[in-house]
């Protein structure tokens, strides 16, 4: 199911998994502060084309958790939440502050365009499911599944 | 999802039972429904893991349930039954999901096939624009203030029905009469009410769907004319669930659940399995903001049947009595219930978690509408876009094994990338069309990933169900028009 090979070297970006009914991501990155902004990248491109998204409006979110994988379980959730009531979508995420129990973030992105945006596929929520953000010798690496 | 599942030693108990024996810290045994031909299929993920995990959680009352249509979720199988008794059993929200009372209603009409087919694009465009589907979907024209919204938690379809959207009728057909008793508003959170405030009445997108088909085969006469069911008959399927209001209290409720299961002490082989005892207030809250989702579920499907019944008006204008477009059922398939039960002889009350299961109650049981009490409740089982869907019945038999409960659907076969990848260069709606079925998506992705190979064939997973006989076969409706998210 899982391609087992080992990443190269200090990657950066993500890659997604195959997984039969829902959707997982391998997240790569030099920082911790990395992997969060991997992680809304690979979640926004699950739902849209994100070269389609403009940087017209800016978001702050602050969120908060028990440890690092629960933290990034709570930032997407929380983006979905945004992009519910709100249709936001966000192009760039600058990481301001992050610690394993707290990020806060600003995004620039826009609401969603039915005219504008590719409408792709909704995401239900960020899981618990082989949740691991860890850092080894090659920088930092999460694993995410969404339930889509 | 990282290594090949271990392999778990099955023992076969015929055609169509499968034990998974109870070791280490199971309570009980699992018991899989499925054919010999269909385990090699079920050992790719972790879902036999899965019913082993929940076999470990406490005051599991029978064994640990898996339908036919069995594959990996998060924490419970999706295709699992649990249920659990009141004094130490547990209530999970990984045993019921993030969609909160996803479910499928039934509409029969007065409409012949041959009679709607030269309206039938007419049909599925108007049904197109009157239901807002997929990525983000939300009703410009009903955006609830919070005492409203806070009412549907309350009410469930009985608000909808109250506010012009249907009719009485209709709420003497839906399980629980489309309302859960022991909703409360006030456990579901600002952020849950927030998202699910211009949601009612929208489809969502993944596998939500709503089908115009027809009766293609009938298997059992009686019973088919006790739903209103005959052949050639045009039908209408609507699938979805609560939409985001009922994603954010199942996130909610899990963050509630991982401190209460450290609280009470309950060993969980996967967090996912987070619960807390029936009783205890973590338990008595989730089950009362559950049951508050569950009703905006119900409500959903309600208003999406007005606009449904509105589509059709608006294309064959004959007056709603001629068309006839009448509930036979709404039934969920992701929900904890209280019931009651008869294990081993004794009468209990018991909590049933139905995760991709849907209730399945005899003949006479209270709880089947007074309408079908001789012949049994409605059970409906969507197939794939391009295939077939099927109406069953419930049976004597799964009110002995199964907690009155049965499969949901085919399962998919295909993860959303290996669907993508097999729709590459061809065109779905083409195809489909090519097949007399007509589909408008709001996304060409959605439909690529939803392609009618990526699922398995339901007929092979209504056949285990029939012939384990914990539901009975009674109508084959075939799809015309299709509309996804």
């Amino acid at each position: 199911m899982v391609n087992n090979s080992d990443p190269p070297k200090s990657k950066s970006g993500y890659r997604q998994l195959a997984h039969t009914a829902d959707l997982g991501f391998r997240l790569y990155g030099e920082s911790l502060a990395d992997i969060f902004v991997n992680a809304a990248h690979a979640l926004y491109g699950v739902m849209t084309d994100r070269r389609r998204i403009r940087g017209l409006e800016c978001r702050e979110v602050v969120v908060e958790a028990p440890d690092s994988g629960a933290l990034l379980v709570e930032w997407l959730n929380q983006l979905l939440y945004l992009f519910d009531t709100t249709g936001f979508l966000g192009r760039e995420v600058e990481v301001q502050e992050i610690t394993s129990q707290r990020l806060q973030a600003r995004l620039r992105g826009e609401p969603l365009d039915e005219e504008r945006h590719q409408l792709n596929t909704g995401i239900k929520a960020a899981t618990y499911h082989n949740l691991e953000v860890k850092e080894t010798a090659a920088g930092w690496q999460a694993t995410i599944i969404l339930d889509i | 999802m990282e290594s090949k599942p271990p392999d778990i030693q099955l023992r076969r108990l015929d055609d169509y039972r499968w034990e998974v024996p109870q070791t280490g810290k199971m309570r009980t045994r699992g018991l899989i429904y499925a054919t010999w031909d269909m385990l090699p299929d079920i050992r790719t993920d972790q879902s036999i893991q899965q019913v082993a995990n929940v076999a470990t959680l406490p005051g599991i009352e029978g064994a640990s349930l898996a339908m036919p249509d069995i594959h990996w979720g998060y924490g419970f199988p999706i295709g699992g039954v649990a249920a659990f008794n009141l004094t130490e059993g547990v209530i999970s929200p990984g045993g019921v999901g993030y969609d909160i009372n996803c479910g499928v209603r039934l509409l029969r009409s007065n409409l012949l096939r041959q009679e709607a087919e030269p309206i039938l694009e007419d049909l599925v465009d108007a049904l197109f624009r009157n239901i807002p589907s997929g990525l983000g979907s939300r009703r410009k024209d009903l955006k609830l203030t919070t005492p409203a919204l806070r009412q549907v938690l309350r009410l469930g379809a009985a608000w909808a029905v109250k506010n012009g959207f249907g009719t009485a009728d209709d709420l003497l057909h839906i399980e629980a009469g489309g309302q859960i008793p022991g909703a409360d508003a006030d456990l579901v959170s600002d952020k849950a009410l927030d998202r699910g405030r211009d949601q009612l009445g929208t489809l969502g997108s993944g596998n939500h769907f709503v089908e115009v088909g027809y009766v293609q085969e009938i298997f059992d006469e009686a019973i088919a004319r006790a739903f209103g069911l005959f052949p050639q008959q045009i039908t209408v399927i609507i699938h979805t669930g609560s939409r985001g209001l009922g994603h954010q209290v199942c996130d909610d409720y899990i963050k509630i659940m991982m401190k209460a299961a450290a609280k009470y002490n309950i060993e969980l082989p996967d967090r996912q399995l987070c619960c807390a005892p029936i009783t205890s207030p973590e338990g008595e809250q989730y089950l009362a903001a559950m049951a508050a989702a569950a009703n905006f579920a119900f409500t959903n499907r309600q208003l999406i049947t007005h606009w449904v019944r509105e589509s059709f008006e608006q294309v064959w204008p004959a007056g709603p009595r001629a068309l006839g477009l009448e509930l036979v059922y709404d039934v969920a398939h992701n929900i904890a219930k209280i019931e009651t039960h008869t294990i081993n002889q004794v009468t209990k009350k018991v909590c049933v978690h139905r995760k991709g299961a849907t209730r399945a109650f005899a003949p006479h049981h209270p709880e089947v509408p007074e309408a079908y009490r001789e012949v049994g409740q409605p059970v409906l089982i969507p197939g794939d876009m391009g295939r077939y869907s099927y109406v069953l019945v419930g049976t004597p038999q799964a009110m002995v094994e199964t907690f009155g409960s049965t499969c949901h659907g085919a399962g998919r076969l295909l993860s959303r990338h290996q669907a993508l990848k097999a729709a590459k260069g061809r065109s779905i709606l083409q195809e489909l069309a090519a097949k007399g079925i007509v589909v408008r998506g709001a996304s060409r992705g959605t439909i690529a990933e939803e392609i009618p190979e990526a699922y398995k064939d339901v007929d092979n997973v209504v056949e285990v169900v029939q012939g384990a006989g914990i539901s009975r076969k009674v109508a084959k409706l075939h799809p015309l028009g299709v509309i996804k998210g």
